[in-house]
């Protein structure tokens, strides 16, 4: 690490001589809080720009836990909003019911909610599916990660849909998505690995845009710090339970070893993606006979969990 | 130096002038999944930081 270094032992910034606040370890550069600050946000709506996630007219639902991800989300899409021409914005947080956990980032939400200037709603599993998640979970909390990942889902396109929203932006970063491709491959799950959720044409899903896929979780975490709105919040209860938490582990300590690895894997499920040429790989949408919601099978993923679970 | 962890711990240390990483590496954290502050100011991983120094180390938390 032969980089300039100032009296207090921080290097300087790249591009000015002020102390760094991060370095980035792919491009070997170091940046202070106003150009590192400058450069995420060029990346996130240059990625916007390139991909085509906005366009005039959109009313765009963010997903907003209260967490990291979704806080820096809902800053930048607001600080930007007034660059788009007719495009609005919505927070919704879902509540999951989740013990010692979720009332902090509900707090947290309507916070920045309100210091973003954006029209907040919370929709509740309580109320779309009678019970809370601690409750659902009773003597199967291995599986919480399936069966919250399935209703949150639905929940958050119920919110979306009754706030007359046409898109869903999430706050899923790099590491999420480098995640998110390791473990479609370790389960050999070829239709996720490939499905792209903005580019939903069939009219059945409300299109999804990760306008931070290329910004790291250390990159959010730290626009958050330098600009003060990093909170030290509690991490889910049962994050323990999912195989997330052991990809993230070894994809955090590959990372840490060979700048680039995170990057490189969701390069290559584009390539896949391109390989593939658009060609069908999973069986065309139908119909749940139970709700109609869109799906695969008889019946949507709701319906199946609903029954497996007794309600 | 002083080190306070994530979880409010203070690990005291012999060690220093050197790297946050080397610290941290030497302590078994990995610092992709920490960010580190020195007087109230984030600071990058190749910072040097001195015998007299106190760092605070915060876990990044996963997840919404």
């Amino acid at each position: 690490m032969g980089r300039k270094k100032g009296l207090s032992g921080i290097p300087v910034c790249s591009c000015c001589n002020e102390p760094a606040v991060v370095y980035h370890r792919h491009s070997r550069r170091s940046l202070c809080s106003t150009h590192f600050t400058s450069d995420v946000e060029e990346r996130v709506f240059l990625a916007m720009e390139k991909n085509q996630m906005v366009r005039a007219g959109d009313r765009i639902a963010v997903a907003l836990s209260g967490g990291k991800d979704s806080t820096a989300l809902l800053l930048l899409l607001s600080r930007h909003l007034p660059k788009w021409e007719d495009v609005s914005l919505v927070a919704i947080t879902v509540d999951e019911g989740i013990r010692g956990y979720r009332d902090e980032t509900i707090r947290a939400a309507e916070r920045v909610a309100s210091h973003a200037g954006v029209e907040h709603s919370i929709i509740s599993f309580r109320d779309l599916f009678s019970d809370n998640l601690d409750t659902l979970l009773e003597g199967r909390e291995e599986q919480a990660c399936t069966v919250c990942g399935i209703l949150r889902n639905k929940a958050l396109t119920q919110g979306a849909k009754n706030s007359g929203s046409t898109k869903i932006a999430t706050g899923h970063n790099l590491d999420d998505e480098a995640q998110s491709v390791l473990m479609n491959v370790l389960r050999g799950d070829l239709p996720r690995l490939v499905r792209n959720s903005a580019l939903e044409t069939s009219g059945c899903f409300l299109p999804r845009i990760k306008p931070l896929a290329e910004i790291s979780e250390k990159e959010v975490a730290s626009y958050l710090f330098v600009n003060g709105m990093f909170l030290d919040l509690p991490e889910c209860p049962y994050t323990r339970y999912a195989l997330r938490a052991d990809v993230r582990s070894m994809l955090s300590g590959l990372e840490q070893r060979n700048p680039g690895t995170m990057l490189r894997l969701v390069e290559s499920k584009k390539k896949i993606e391109k390989y593939l040429g658009g060609a069908p790989v999973s069986a065309p949408l139908r119909r749940c006979r139970q709700c109609s919601d869109p799906c695969s099978g008889d019946l949507c993923q709701v319906c199946m969990l609903r029954q497996s679970l007794g309600r | 130096m002083r080190i306070i962890l994530s979880n409010q711990k203070i690990r005291v240390i012999d060690q220093g002038p050197a790297s946050v990483e080397t610290i941290l590496s030497g302590l078994g954290i990995n610092t992709l999944e920490m960010i580190v502050v020195r007087n109230g100011t984030l600071i990058p991983e190749d910072t040097v930081v001195f015998a007299d120094d106190e760092i605070r180390v915060i876990r990044i938390s996963h997840g919404g």
